[in-house]
């Protein structure tokens, strides 16, 4: 559970009781037939926003297509019902079943897709079973009429009974999404939302994590169709797993606000009365208003409120928190580093080359860092500097060479593997999770090192401590300085706890006072033990705080040495420091 | 939200006093209301407005007979659902209506098996009788009690066409057909209407299935299916659609392609292939001869309710989907003025009870004749057959209403 989780989790649990018990008192006043069916829609609809959220909110892949789970759960429910006689109360949790496996058989081949192309890949899904189901047959397949203790078979005389099942579907789902909010999981897969690499570089499997939420979502789904099959009576192709399932799904969770568990259960409560009473009221007098009139109240709301009604009133009415008053300054606490005793350079790299097409981006680098080192690499731009950096912790493949991290071959494996054998990473531009705090920021990176519960915590506000965010940890990064993004980013590559810390333009975009705050810290980390390699422009900030410098230009090694040696390099000032700085360096 | 709640529960409380208020007046009701729910909309809208024109003529006519006498001449009111394009739709539109008019006593709808199917699963819930005049078998195999199927079912269809066209043509070229084309959509009741004769009627007939397609509706190009009939060359094509647009692009593409009635003898199935429309969207020539099975047609014994019913609508003649909501609503008035009272559980008890020959009701039916089985379907259903000439659907068969004789078309 993530610090914090636990006042946060009692509080949401609370609210959503409450809310649940005037829903229950309203049901029952309820005499109309219709108004207590919207009154059952409304849970249902929201069950599959939230299962919607749980996966294309908290991830940020958009499935256009989770109308194939409602379907196959619709479809498991009905079918198992006429050929085997199983009641509802079975059939729902075997749908759930059958979602989850279709969810490993959606995410296997897909995941592999990334933004606009996964959107796309999704939406065909439920159309090709669409058409599968009305081959088999399965245009209408009515669920029997039982006559005898019909809530044996999930079917109430009085149709608040549906109501109530629809209202503990929702608890359940509502409980699932709380949890994983809450939980290291829903933090994993908010960090693979805002950059899949990143979250990769900190370690996070995100092919793993992507799939786990794609399961419990698909899964979730299932069970709301399940029981919208019961409602529905007579299930077909279009009305499970028809576009506008999908879309429905899709719109109460945008309406009401991605990424929280509020967003979808507000979505539902104001689209799905407002829609059926629309349908209710003028569906006879003139067909089709109701899809107008719903169509214009969601264009406003995108427009009034784009990211959803729930963080829009959140940021007009619940944002008076200021940044506390910044303590007395903190004794730094030491740093926990999960090197290993071996003697030797940390990092060494031999011949290592990369090509796109015909351009040689590295081309064969060969140098060590030892223990301890600020090792600076410079180069003009397009030198390779970032690309090396990519192929020493596996964002891509190398061509040729080998890399060793302590004396162990670290070409050719995963990023997370790389991550978690000690190697931190920042990038180039910055990526902060704007809606969470400081603290959960952090804390992704102790996650993604394999680091929990207490440990993980602890190193967070260990990073927090040494970058000098401790004060700010509870405020939310999007009101952030650039200084202090840039502290983060590094605070989030220090939770991991590596002991060889890649970092690439981290005083990029830096005033003169800023970058002096920032190489003390850098400074600091090194004075415990971290070694560093950083990528960097600034050259006064690098003949400060480098140990040694590495020059590349068109992906090779072009010189190496002490700073002072190197930037008086006549090929180094040709290749990049130009003549300018040859002036400079020689008057001064 | 809470002012959302407030409607709601003020909405609520408005349906609990309608509630109230019907059942203090259930001992003198000045009118008693019976439901149309049919497509209004879509692909099956004509089918609905023509049920409509036909139920709303019978309720003129109880109207302005004094109305229903057991109950002190009470008025009958009609309310009309619409049921849309889709089964969805159609299943919303009853729960609607089982809402909004907690005091209906009986109706009749919705058209299209496949929608009847769903609505028939909420108004057996809320104990409504409900006639229909749709095909399918499995409407009335689901142990429904408050289901009344007025027409011969999608498989007694299928088993009673073969031998009525096998005859036909016997009797027009001497010679009996070998070879059977079957093109039909893949709702509820052409697919209950082809099963069996796949499975066993054809080859009892001695007729071999040479093509045979099944096609989701609405159609959007019939180039396929007819380039299929026509590689195949059948002695006679069975087409088993559900609305006039399918109908339409179908019968061009056949006479496009030289596969008129007037070369390939067609048969139809259904109350939307005999409509003005068809020949309006058509022409007399490409339908000519066409064959068409279904129901109920106002024939012979009807003249004087074909011509009211003409005048007062403008339509050119009384087809199915007219005459049987006409039939329907005497069926609920013979059933009100025998309850005695405006309650739809008596109703339905007392159409159980029918037993009717030549008189009220029953005369509105080919045979007749007014009882329902157990399972709520028509004894005695028979199947009639119609064909068009010079732009106009003959009834041929059975002879009891045949208004022409039946031609083979020479090719």
């Amino acid at each position: 559970m993530r610090p914090g989780a636990f006042l946060r989790l009692r509080r949401d649990a609370l609210i959503f009781a409450v809310l649940l018990a005037c829903y229950v008192l309203l049901s029952g006043v309820v005499t109309n037939s219709y108004y207590q069916l919207m009154l059952t829609l409304v849970p249902i609809w929201a069950v599959m926003g939230l299962s919607w959220n749980l996966f294309s909110g908290y991830v940020g892949l958009t499935s256009f297509g989770h109308a194939v789970f409602f379907g196959l759960g619709a479809y498991t429910v009905a079918l198992t019902m006429n050929a085997w006689n199983l009641t509802p109360w079975f059939g729902i949790p075997l749908g759930t079943v059958v979602g989850a496996i279709a969810a490993v058989l959606i995410g296997l081949p897909t995941f592999r897709l990334r933004g606009h192309y996964f959107a796309l890949a999704m939406l065909a899904f439920p159309l090709v079973l669409l058409y599968v189901f009305q081959y088999l047959g399965y245009q209408e397949v009515s669920l029997p009429m039982k006559r005898e203790q019909p809530w044996a078979w999930l079917q109430f005389t009085d149709p608040r009974g549906f109501t109530l099942v629809a209202l503990g579907l929702l608890a359940m789902a509502f409980g699932i999404s709380l949890a994983v909010e809450n939980s290291r999981f829903g933090l994993t897969l908010m960090a693979i939302r805002q950059n899949e690499l990143a979250a990769a570089a900190a370690g996070i499997d995100a092919r793993r994590a992507k799939m786990a939420a794609l399961v419990l979502s698909g899964a979730i789904a299932a069970a709301a169709g399940g029981l919208y099959a019961c409602i529905l009576l007579v299930v077909t192709p279009d009305a499970v797993f028809g576009m506008l399932t999908s879309a429905q799904a899709l719109t109460v969770a945008m309406f009401g606000g991605v990424g929280t568990v509020w967003g979808p259960l507000i979505g539902a409560a104001v689209l799905i009365p407002l829609a059926e009473t629309l349908h209710a009221e003028l569906g006879n007098i003139i067909p089709g208003i109701q899809g107008v009139v719903y169509g214009l109240a969601i264009i406003l709301v995108m427009l009034l409120a784009p990211e959803g009604l729930f963080w829009t009133l959140r940021d007009r009415f619940a944002r008076g928190a200021v940044p506390p008053e910044p303590g007395p300054a903190p004794v730094l606490p030491t740093l926990t580093l999960r090197a290993p005793a071996a003697a030797g350079p940390v990092l060494r790299v031999e011949n290592i080359g990369k090509s796109f097409g015909g351009l040689r981006a590295v081309d064969g680098v060969s140098f060590a860092v030892a223990r301890g080192e600020i090792l600076g690499i410079i180069g003009p731009n397009g030198a390779g500097k970032t690309t090396l950096f990519n192929l020493l912790n596996g964002v891509l493949p190398s061509d040729t060479g080998t890399a060793w991290l302590d004396g162990e071959v670290i070409t050719g494996r995963p990023l997370h593997a790389i991550c978690r054998a000690g190697v931190g990473r920042t990038f180039q531009v910055v990526r902060s999770f704007p809606r969470l705090s400081l603290l959960d920021n952090v804390l992704i990176g102790a996650y993604g090192a394999g680091l929990t519960g207490a440990a993980a915590t602890r190193a967070a506000e260990v990073a927090l401590a040494r970058t000098g965010l401790a004060a700010q940890a509870q405020r939310e990064a999007g009101a952030l300085t650039n200084k202090e993004l840039r502290l983060m980013e590094l605070a989030r590559a220090v939770a991991g706890q590596p002991h060889l810390l890649l970092l690439d333009e981290t005083l990029a975009g830096l005033g003169r006072e800023e970058c002096e705050a920032v190489l003390s810290v850098l400074r600091e980390l090194r004075a415990a033990g971290m070694t560093i390699v950083i990528i960097e422009h600034t050259m006064h900030a690098m003949l400060k705080l480098a140990d040694r410098l590495v020059v590349i230009d068109r992906g090779r090694l072009l010189a190496e040495g002490a700073p002072r040696d190197v930037v008086e390099n006549r090929a180094v000032i040709e290749a990049y420091l130009g003549r300018k700085w040859m002036a400079k360096t020689c008057s001064t | 939200m809470t002012r959302l709640a407030m409607t709601r529960r003020g909405l609520a409380l408005g349906a609990g006093a309608a509630t109230l208020a019907g059942r203090a007046g259930a001992q003198a009701p000045a009118e008693v209301k019976v439901a149309l729910l049919a497509p209004m909309s879509g692909p099956w809208a004509r089918q609905g407005q023509l049920m409509k024109l036909g139920a709303e003529m019978a309720i003129d006519d109880i109207n302005a007979g004094g109305g229903i006498k057991a109950l002190g001449g009470a008025k009958m009111k009609l309310v009309i659902y619409d049921a849309g394009d889709s089964t969805e739709k159609a299943k919303n539109a009853a729960q609607r209506m089982v809402a909004q008019e907690p005091d209906i006593i009986g109706g009749t709808g919705a058209w299209l098996s496949s929608f009847t199917l769903a609505v028939t699963e909420v108004t057996e819930r809320a104990e409504i009788p409900w006639l229909t005049l749709s095909y399918a078998d499995s409407l009335t195999s689901r142990g429904f009690k408050y289901i009344f199927q007025c027409s011969p079912t999608a498989d007694d269809q299928a088993t009673k066409t073969l031998p009525i066209i096998l005859d036909l043509a016997q009797r027009a070229t001497g010679k009996k057909p070998l070879k059977l084309g079957l093109i039909a959509d893949n709702t509820a009741a052409p697919q209950s209407f082809v099963k069996p004769i796949r499975a066993t009627e054809a080859a009892r007939h001695g007729l071999s299935i040479v093509v045979d397609e099944t096609y989701t509706p609405p159609m959007s190009d019939a180039t396929p299916l007819v380039q299929r009939v026509r590689g195949s060359r059948p002695d006679f094509l069975l087409f088993i659609a559900t609305n006039i647009p399918d109908d339409k692009l179908f019968m061009e593409k056949l006479n496009e392609y030289g596969l008129g009635p007037g070369r390939l003898v067609t048969i139809g199935n259904g109350g939307h292939m005999a409509t003005p429309e068809l020949v309006h969207v058509t022409s007399p020539k490409i339908l000519e001869g066409l064959m068409v099975t279904m129901a109920n047609w106002a024939g012979k014994g009807q003249e004087t309710l074909v011509r009211r019913f003409a005048e007062r609508t403008k339509e050119p003649w009384m087809g199915q989907d007219s005459i049987m909501p006409y039939a329907d609503m005497m069926i609920l008035r013979e059933g009100l003025e025998r309850a005695g009272a405006a309650d739809r559980r008596k109703v339905a008890e007392a159409i159980r009870g029918f037993d009717l020959k030549d008189t009220g009701p029953a005369q509105y039916f080919p045979s007749k004749r007014l009882s329902f089985d157990d399972r709520g379907r028509l004894r005695d259903a028979t199947l009639i057959t119609v064909q068009w000439k010079d732009g106009v659907p003959h009834p041929v068969d059975p002879p009891a209403i045949a208004t022409a004789t039946a031609f083979w078309p020479k090719s």
